[in-house]
């Protein structure tokens, strides 16, 4: 972890957000984080999936989110929540080429801060999981800061880091898009997914990290601090 | 459902039983359920572990262990587990572990009962697997098929209910009531001086025989008992007892120790069999009562169905193929007696056989016809030709008819140089085991599979004491036996990769009939011949083998567990087509197999190249 990371994830920075935020993320920094030295299979984690118009957090928006619970190792799909976003510029071209979805599809959807008041909530006193997190961090940061006046800051595992260590401890040469989620789920004998969209790849995603922990520790004894980015 | 569930919705839909489920229940499920990961070798469940849910593999491949250690299944993506702890107050009643690395979806277990409390058809599918008291007091038409699976698995050991009630062939009849009476059975036997069974006598004997004809009580037994009864030993399948009272026409039949005549019990009819309208035991029934083979036919048509229902209900593929088998056995009996009742009674003894997969008692949704007859040597061509000729003819175009096709090579009874006395049977032995040629190699693998249906068994076991013998030391025939076993390659490329039929209409196939079953029924037959196993059925043969030194005993098994699983692959993809409408064939498509069968598939054809080469060193190879 470099020193910025290690900036962004420290009780200091908490502190600072804390003394700043407005609205629900005030109700989201009153509760306690959850503490490095529990065990996994204690705690909850949201594992979440944003799609974006791009990848530059000060410049483009959030389209959708998706998200889903692991609980006692398991991903529990009853949680599962899908939200398209109303950005406020229009979508470009080749973004929606990506993801398929279009101005159309967005124009009834929801604000980002009708969804932020849904997902503090369920993220306070929880892990965020997202696979390569700087993007979720960064846009749902800087969303939090321009709604609600101070960044996002959570324990964060990321299931793209947790690969990277395997590989490197292994100490095998990998190769260009080893580390792309649907690769790294077919290295576990995870099921292809055809649908991608947010909530779909947030569940990709904690599968994923199902099956990481269980490579690590089948017993579930294994503690957070061991796992967090 | 949230849209974005749909791709587990759509693996549900795929599997059965949740394919059985209307669209609106199936759309609740995927937000119902749990996502749990277990590595390679990871216990998921054990009679320690609470287990409140369904668990239904979405990846992988799981192993269940009875708690002292036995195989009872490996499950793999699409099936469900853990039905019984549900059962059982969430107590597991075996082990299970991930062989592979394994993604399950577990459902709670009060949305399982709510889907079998609505759907009868799921509930049902989750009976045969311990659920029996899923549906309370609901009885469906689908009773059949559970009937029918115990009496596949069940031996006549274990249906015998109580010790055996009998008395010496000495007692007075008044004694024998008295007896029936206090021990309030239907039925008691009679035993000579040493034990032995005598004679068996029924409540209706004693109504019919003492009662109706006002006999003195005071009567010994022996005089009205039925003497010399027809019985049955205790390794005998529960289906080959119910066959064997239907087939004479008897309610009791008694168990006699095998290789004595110590009577251990008697199993009599019991509702249980009236309950089989489809099963194969009514159907045998029916067809020992018919008179035309077009009436026959009709009950054969109905062979797919069975399989179907068979294959549904868990049947091994041995166990498929004895039902199967004895339904052609039945219609041979059959035609026999109408010929016998047409023509007359034999001038001579004679013995009518099955070969090919009805005399490996192996046959599948679709057989031909492949038989012989053996005639006693005191044959006259001149005097009794003409009355084999038409008994052959009759039976052959009977079996024509009933649905078993002729044989395109001709090896049937009605063609006249497979219809013959049992000297001229020897000579061919003789000629095929000394001077092997390719013709020769192909009818082996037709006549060493022989086994006797109707007639004089002991022309044929005979003439089988003589064979075996005679092919079992010479080196030279065995060793073509082999070039000619090894000429059915495997379709397994240098990687591992199928090798597929290409164009034409089994495009991108594999013949699992040619290319997997053939070349295993070719080994076992050659480990039989080589080491005098008289047995003809394939795992017979192979569990025989166990024993001798031509194959290893783990070559033996793993190749009984290729056959098994080469077996059934197939009878399930028959079973497919059936369900679809479509005819039955051998051709199966890779891609319709889970990534598991897959492999497992690969890993059979395997066991078989490498037994194939093994063969050499045991008995030496030549090509023809």
């Amino acid at each position: 972890m470099g020193l910025h990371e290690k900036i962004l994830d420290s009780q200091v920075y908490r502190r600072w957000n804390r003394k700043r935020a407005t609205g629900p993320l005030a109700q989201f920094y009153d509760i306690a984080p959850v503490a490095p030295e529990r065990r996994i299979s204690d705690i909850e984690f949201v594992a979440l999936d944003l799609e974006t118009t791009g990848l530059n957090p000060k410049r483009d928006e959030i389209i959708s989110v998706g998200w889903v619970l692991i609980r006692n190792r398991g991903v529990d799909f009853s949680s599962a929540q899908h939200f398209l976003v109303r950005p406020t510029k229009d979508v470009t071209e080749s973004s929606a080429v990506i993801h398929g979805i279009l101005d159309s599809h967005l124009a009834d959807a929801p604000d980002i801060e009708t969804v932020l008041r849904q997902l503090l909530p369920v993220l306070a006193g929880r892990v965020l999981l997202a696979h390569h997190a700087p993007i979720e961090l960064g846009f749902l940061g800087r969303a939090c800061k321009k709604l609600y006046g101070a960044s996002l800051q959570l324990p964060t595992v990321d299931t793209l880091v947790l690969a990277l260590r395997d590989i490197h401890r292994q100490g095998i040469p990998f190769k260009s898009g080893a580390l792309k989620l649907q690769n790294l789920r077919k290295l576990h004998n995870l099921p292809p997914y055809r649908a991608h969209n947010a909530l779909t790849d947030a569940i990709a995603t904690a599968e994923l990290f199902l099956a990481q922990i269980n490579k690590r520790d089948a017993k579930g004894e294994l503690e957070l601090d061991r796992v967090l980015r | 459902m949230s849209l974005e569930l749909k791709d587990i919705r759509d693996f549900l839909a795929a599997h059965h039983p949740f394919d059985l489920l209307p669209d609106a229940d199936l759309d609740q499920i995927p937000a119902r359920l749990t996502a749990r990961y277990f590595r390679k070798g990871s216990v998921i469940l054990q009679p320690d572990i609470t287990c409140l849910h369904l668990h239904i593999v979405r990846t992988g491949a799981v192993e269940t262990q009875s708690p002292d250690g036995h195989l009872l299944a490996r499950l793999s993506e699409g099936e469900c587990f853990g039905v019984r702890a549900m059962f059982r107050g969430g107590k597991a009643a075996n082990r299970i572990t991930a062989i592979e690395d394994t993604l399950v979806y577990q459902l709670p277990e009060s949305d399982f009962h709510e889907l079998a409390r609505k759907h009868p058809q799921f509930a049902y599918f989750f009976e045969l697997m311990g659920g029996a008291r899923l549906r309370g007091g609901m009885q469906m038409a689908e009773d059949r098929d559970e009937d029918q699976l115990k009496l596949m698995s069940l031996q006549v050991s274990d249906l015998i209910a109580r010790d055996v009630v009998s008395l010496p062939q000495s007692a007075t009849l008044r004694e024998v009531g008295q007896h029936m009476s206090k021990e309030r059975v239907s039925c008691l036997l009679l035993t000579d001086d040493s034990g032995k069974i005598a004679g068996i006598i029924t409540d209706r004997d004693l109504r019919n025989r003492v009662v109706a004809l006002g006999m003195d009580y005071a009567t010994p037994a022996a005089d009205i008992m039925t003497r010399d009864p027809i019985s049955i030993t205790p390794d005998a399948y529960a289906f080959d007892a119910l066959l064997t009272m239907t087939r004479h026409n008897i309610r009791h039949l008694p168990v006699v120790a095998a290789g004595g005549d110590t009577p251990v019990g008697v199993i009599t009819t019991t509702n249980l069999l009236m309950r089989q309208s489809l099963s194969a035991v009514y159907m045998a029934g029916q067809i020992s009562k018919m008179d035309t083979a077009d009436d026959m036919a009709g009950v054969i048509a109905q062979i797919p169905e069975l399989l179907r229902q068979l294959i549904d209900a868990g049947a091994t593929s041995q166990n498929a193929g004895h039902i199967v088998t004895t339904l052609a056995d039945t219609v041979t009996s059959r035609l026999l007696e109408l010929a016998e009742k047409k023509f007359g009674p034999p001038p001579v003894p004679y013995v009518w056989l099955a070969g090919g997969s009805q005399g490996r008692q192996e046959q599948t949704a679709i057989s031909d016809q492949d038989n012989c007859l053996i005639l006693d040597d005191s044959y006259d061509a001149g005097r009794h030709g003409d009355y084999f000729r038409d008994l052959a003819n009759f039976v052959c175009d009977g079996l024509n008819t009933a649905g078993y096709v002729y044989c395109p090579g001709e090896m049937m009874a009605k063609t006249d140089k497979w219809r013959q006395p049992a000297a001229t049977w020897h000579q061919y032995f003789t000629n095929w085991i000394q001077t092997p040629e390719p013709k020769a190699l192909m009818l082996c693998s037709v006549w060493f599979d022989l086994r006797p249906i109707y007639g004089k068994a002991s022309l044929y076991e005979q003439l089988h004491r003589q064979v075996v013998p005679m092919a079992s030391g010479n080196r030279i025939f065995l060793a073509f036996m082999v070039g000619n076993a090894q000429s059915h390659q495997v379709p397994l490329g240098f990687f591992r990769n199928f090798v597929m039929i290409r164009g034409g209409e089994h495009d991108r196939t594999l013949d699992m009939k040619h290319s997997g079953v053939v070349p295993i029924v070719d080994i076992a037959r050659i480990h039989a011949l080589g080491n005098g196993i008289a047995a003809v059925n394939t795992s017979s043969r192979l569990q025989a083998a166990i024993h001798t030194s031509s194959i290893s005993a783990q070559g033996a098994r793993d190749l009984m567990d290729a056959y098994e699983f080469i077996s059934i692959t197939r009878l399930k993809h028959q079973v497919a087509q059936i369900r679809s409408g479509d005819r039955p064939d051998n051709f199966l498509r890779p891609e319709s197999l889970s990534a598991f069968e897959r492999s497992h598939l690969k890993d059979a054809f395997n066991v078989i190249k490498t037994l194939q080469t093994a063969l050499e060193s045991s008995f030496g190879k030549s090509g023809t």
